[in-house]
């Protein structure tokens, strides 16, 4: 599995940006208890049986590498809420999206730590592609969102390491917010 | 720091483009490439990231791009980083930790010297066509 919920998350996004996905919302909601994370988009989804084949580590479509036997992503997921005793569900149908949706257990020692958001979702909102993403974050009752397309209003070209650097400020300052 | 708002987001942009009055974006600034497919994530290419950004803002560099691709096709070498310098060779670095990005800030973007001992010269034939 992966090393921390945020890279999970970051692998799991990146499938919607590759499933050309022009809107995705990324919620992610903690408390003491429960990590709920939601990634719904409108790519180009799948059919029920490339759903269930996707699910296994050693299938993958080869469109993106030719000659690659495995695809690891929503098995990384799989493993994750089987080992920790969370739950996982995909919803997807083709041509109009997809939803992944998962639950793990904040109290079990075997959950890997969650990681830097705020790597994450500069990663996610300068990833080249077209579309707008849609975070939505909370921690118990304190939450806060930003999109993509208000981030490029404000910053313009955000690969900049100028708008870097001040998006990094103003995730990290939600974040501290929400955590304090 | 109190939590940042869109509206100082906006405002703060504004104020740092009027400090680079004469910047020729297109022309001259270097960028950089971070592989950031399950291998890259995987293989720490977040740390990678916060390196890079962090080295180029202790140095004050600011004609700098930062952008992310999926796997390059060298898995084994993750993380993997593109480094396009103009005047210099396109690069792609393997093994990129948070030590060797900021060798790349110091020695490639600064001192216009390649990092030898982290450079592949090509992605792997099944990705290039």
């Amino acid at each position: 599995m992966h090393a921390t919920i945020c890279d999970l998350i970051t692998d799991l996004v990146q499938n919607s940006i590759e499933a050309n996905a022009k809107e995705i919302t990324l919620n992610v909601e903690e408390t003491k208890t429960n990590l709920k994370v939601v990634i719904a988009d409108n790519g180009k989804g799948m059919s029920a049986e490339t759903l269930e084949k996707a699910k296994d580590p050693f299938w993958s479509d080869g469109l993106k590498h030719k000659h690659r036997k495995v695809g690891l992503g929503l098995p990384f997921l799989f493993q994750t809420s089987e080992m920790t005793g969370g739950n996982a569900q995909i919803e997807s149908e083709e041509s109009v999206g997809t939803t992944v949706a998962f639950n793990l257990d904040q109290t079990n020692v075997d959950l890997p730590m969650f990681g830097n958001f705020t790597t994450a979702m500069i990663t996610l909102l300068t990833y080249g592609f077209d579309g707008n993403l849609k975070i939505e974050r909370s921690v118990d009752s304190k939450s806060y969102t930003v999109s993509k397309q208000e981030l490029q209003e404000a910053l313009g070209d955000l690969n900049d390491l100028e708008s870097l650097t001040l998006l990094k400020q103003f995730i990290e300052t939600n974040e501290e917010e929400i955590n304090g | 720091m109190a939590k940042m708002t869109l509206e100082e987001l906006r405002n703060l942009r504004e104020s740092k483009k009027k400090e680079m009055t004469q910047r020729d974006d297109e022309g001259k600034s270097a960028q950089i490439i971070i592989g950031m497919g399950t291998c890259g994530i995987a293989a720490g290419a977040k740390d990678a990231f916060d390196a890079f950004l962090d080295e180029l803002n202790s140095h004050n560099v600011t004609d700098t791009k930062i952008t992310q691709t999926g796997c390059m096709g060298l898995c084994f070498s993750e993380p993997t980083v593109e480094v396009d310098v103009p005047g210099m060779p396109r690069v792609i670095y393997g093994n990129v930790d948070d030590k060797v990005a900021r060798r790349i800030v110091k020695e490639h973007i600064i001192g216009k010297a390649l990092v030898s001992d982290h450079i592949f010269d090509k992605p792997a034939a099944d990705i290039i066509k």
